[in-house]
């Protein structure tokens, strides 16, 4: 049995924690959410993380801080940002920074398979 | 012993019984029979000069001098001049020469002795040994042998007697004798007149001297009356000047006052007036005679002004009469007038009526034209109303992204869930279950993002102020709903500590919002620059005595300099590159609205804390005034200055 491709969300927002992870089953994945940076960062899911979906702003740690921590650990996970603030400006920059992909909420379901496929072809 | 006794010390004179008859003691008639000598008129001149140089030099000394020349030109043994005393009852030896000349001074009686023979008879007599008919003669040492006497005229009186003495028989006298001692009594005579009237004359100049001086003194006495009467008038003069002055200076004064008052008057367009509530009889001011556009010629009557006023406002302006004609209070009110061209004025009304002595009531009153002002009011109420709106949006601007945020979160929600949902119902066998659970979520979700959506609508509404009842707890948590991603973006940690308790305000919630919102982003900002603390935010509301809600945002930013804790509020004053400066202005205005006080603080540790108080009670809501409009202190400056012109 092939072992389904591991998405963590991490995301303050429970709509999203709720909502997200039973797309990503229905779409073939193994998902798994987390309220905040930390929770993740304290979890055993790191190391089994194939892509991180990844709220940008967020109370305490935000996105950027974790993909931050995570390039410190080499924990090399493929991270696809999402965000409900839409600022264009923030895309290319986290681009540039390593990200896979920048998603703005709210986003389809066609955006979400094109940025995981990508993600997953990285890894 | 003084030799210059009297005789009557020798022998009391009055009393002496004669001796030997007068006629025993004469020998006049043998002046004849002697011997003459020649005159000696060399001798005779150079006495009467020194009688004359006597009396120019000294005439004082001219009895003695003549004393002196008998002796001298008489070849006598002794000389002398006896004069009458004042009451004429003695002689006294005036002047003596000679031998007796010591006895100077002495006194003989007047009617006992060979002067007062002499005096008698008004002869020169000749007398041999007197002291045989007048013994107190013969204590007169040495006694004389011969007596040569004759009298002595003043003004024609005899007043005493000129005589020289030899006091033994080896000397003679003879009829030369005779000649040159009348001779010299006449010049005596003569001078002696001459010295008495220079005495005289003296006396007279001294007593004119002295009634000169009394004149004087006199005259002095009534010059300083004079003067000091003068001064009286000059005084009262001046006191009349002074109060001339005064007067026309207070003319001056009150004729200044008046243009003064014409003037302010005209300047701040306020007229007066009075109302004689008895006779209705109306006095307007120039002023006001110019605000009704009345022709100041005419007595203004309650006609002409019923005229003047708004068709709408005569009401007003019978029930204010009616109210003036029942009590004297105190009346303000705006009215307004409509001139014939249809111009509309307002007008504010004061006045108060005042009862006087006889039972009269008066009214008495200033109207201002305030029509400027309002005109400037209105204009300056819509500017403000622009100006509000236009802070409200720019403060809102700034949470457009963050309200974005708010929307998009559920949205994407919605999205995700429906996308799932149709999977699942696509799926073989379809997941009713799964579908259901994510069509609930959508639901929930579609609520929320509709909720934001109402509240966006309610901050971006230009509606005017409405008073209804308020939890403003629950307005406050929207607004922290709303700010929260913001919030978190900016990292600040946000605590609540909002009583169980609050009683609900009346008020305009979406107002009120604003307020804790721009407070919220104040705070916010204000830590934007901290690192190296949390940027704690806290949110408390409380219950205030008073029944009053107090809301409260504090916050461990940069705080603010205590000096400028009053310019915090005005408008236009920001610390921020980005600011406009409106938002603690215009929320200082709206709480000012609600009758309440919004104020900021220092911590005791890093930041500050702002706050606000806002009654509870119904009437301390907004919409007591017709305005409906919030004012800035800029705004409210605005007016002051145009209400003091």
């Amino acid at each position: 049995m092939v072992r389904r491709s591991l998405v963590s969300v991490v995301d303050d927002d429970e709509s999203v924690r709720e909502s997200l992870p039973d797309l990503l089953r229905e779409l073939g994945f193994a998902a798994h959410a987390f309220s905040s940076a930390e929770e993740f960062l304290t979890s055993d899911y790191v190391a089994q993380t194939n892509c991180l979906i990844l709220d940008i702003a967020m109370p305490g740690m935000t996105g950027h801080d974790l993909q931050r921590e995570l390039k410190l650990r080499r924990q090399e996970i493929p991270i696809v940002f999402i965000t409900a603030h839409r600022d264009e400006t923030v895309r290319p920059r986290v681009l540039e920074q390593g990200a896979v992909e920048c998603l703005f909420k709210p986003f389809s379901e066609r955006a979400l398979v094109e940025a995981l496929n990508a993600a997953l072809r990285v890894s | 012993m003084t030799e210059s006794a009297n005789f009557q010390n020798d022998a009391p004179l009055e009393s002496s019984i004669p001796g030997a008859s007068l006629e025993s003691i004469l020998c006049t008639q043998e002046l004849r029979n002697r011997p003459s000598r020649p005159p000696d008129y060399e001798t005779e001149n150079r006495a009467l000069v020194a009688l004359a140089s006597a009396l120019a030099d000294s005439p004082r000394t001219i009895l003695q001098t003549l004393a002196d020349k008998v002796f001298e030109v008489l070849h006598a043994d002794s000389a002398g001049l006896s004069l009458l005393t004042e009451d004429e009852r003695r002689f006294y030896w005036a002047a003596v020469a000679g031998a007796w000349r010591p006895r100077i001074g002495a006194e003989a009686p007047r009617n006992f002795g060979p002067c007062g023979d002499v005096l008698d008879h008004n002869v020169p007599m000749l007398f041999n040994h007197w002291e045989r008919r007048y013994p107190y003669l013969s204590s007169a040492m040495p006694l004389a042998d011969e007596g040569l006497l004759v009298p002595f005229y003043v003004n024609g009186k005899a007043v005493g007697t000129i005589w020289a003495v030899a006091h033994d028989n080896r000397r003679k006298f003879d009829a030369e004798d005779l000649r040159l001692l009348e001779r010299m009594s006449r010049f005596a005579s003569a001078a002696y007149q001459t010295v008495e009237s220079i005495e005289n004359l003296r006396l007279q100049m001294s007593a004119r001297e002295e009634a000169e001086t009394e004149l004087r003194e006199l005259t002095n006495g009534l010059e300083a009356q004079v003067r000091a009467r003068t001064e009286e008038l000059e005084q009262r003069n001046k006191q009349l000047t002074e109060a001339r002055a005064r007067l026309a200076e207070e003319k001056l004064a009150l004729e200044r006052s008046e243009a003064f008052l014409a003037e302010a008057q005209r300047l701040s367009l306020t007229g007066s007036f009075s109302w004689r509530l008895d006779t209705d009889e109306t006095t307007f001011s120039e002023q006001l005679y110019r605000i009704f556009e009345l022709d100041p010629d005419a007595p203004v009557t309650l006609e002409q002004i019923g005229s003047r006023v708004h068709p709408e406002d005569i009401s007003l302006l019978s029930e204010k009469m009616d109210l003036a004609r029942r009590n004297i209070n105190d009346h303000d009110y705006g009215i307004r007038l409509q001139m014939p061209d249809g111009r509309v004025k307002y007008l504010r009304t004061k006045s108060y009526g005042i009862r006087h002595k006889d039972g009269r009531l008066e009214h008495i009153g200033a109207i201002q034209d305030v029509t400027e002002h309002r005109l400037a009011e209105e204009a300056l109420s819509k500017l403000q109303s622009e100006l509000t709106h236009m802070a409200r949006v720019t403060t809102l601007g700034a949470f457009t992204a963050s309200i974005a945020h708010e929307v998009n979160q559920p949205l994407s929600g919605i999205i995700t869930n429906a996308s799932t949902c149709l999977r699942m119902l696509a799926a073989d066998p379809p997941n009713v279950e799964g579908a259901r659970e994510t069509v609930r979520r959508t639901i929930r979700d579609g609520n929320r993002a509709s909720d934001v959506i109402t509240r966006l609508r309610a901050l971006f509404s230009k509606k005017g102020t409405i008073a209804e009842r308020v939890d403003l707890n629950d307005a406050t948590r929207e607004v922290i709903a709303l700010s929260l991603s913001e919030l978190q973006r900016n990292r600040v940690i946000l605590r609540c500590g909002l009583a169980d308790d609050l009683p609900l305000v009346t008020g305009d919630r979406v107002q009120l919002q604003q307020v804790v919102l721009n407070l919220i982003r104040n705070a916010s900002d204000a830590m934007s620059g901290i690192n190296d603390r949390p940027r704690q935010l806290l949110i408390r509301s409380e219950r205030e005595e008073g029944d009053r809600v107090r809301l409260s945002v504090q916050d461990r930013g940069v705080g603010f300099d205590p000096q400028a804790m009053d310019r915090l509020f005005e408008a236009f004053y920001t610390t921020k590159n980005d600011g406009m400066g409106m938002g603690l202005s215009v929320s200082r205005s709206i709480i000012e609205r609600h009758n309440g006080r919004l104020w900021a603080a220092p911590n005791d540790g890093p930041g500050a804390t702002f706050s606000f108080s806002i009654p509870c009670g119904p009437g301390s809501a907004t919409g007591a005034r017709s305005l409906g409009v919030i004012e800035t202190p800029a705004a409210k400056d605005a007016k002051r200055v145009q209400r003091n012109p």
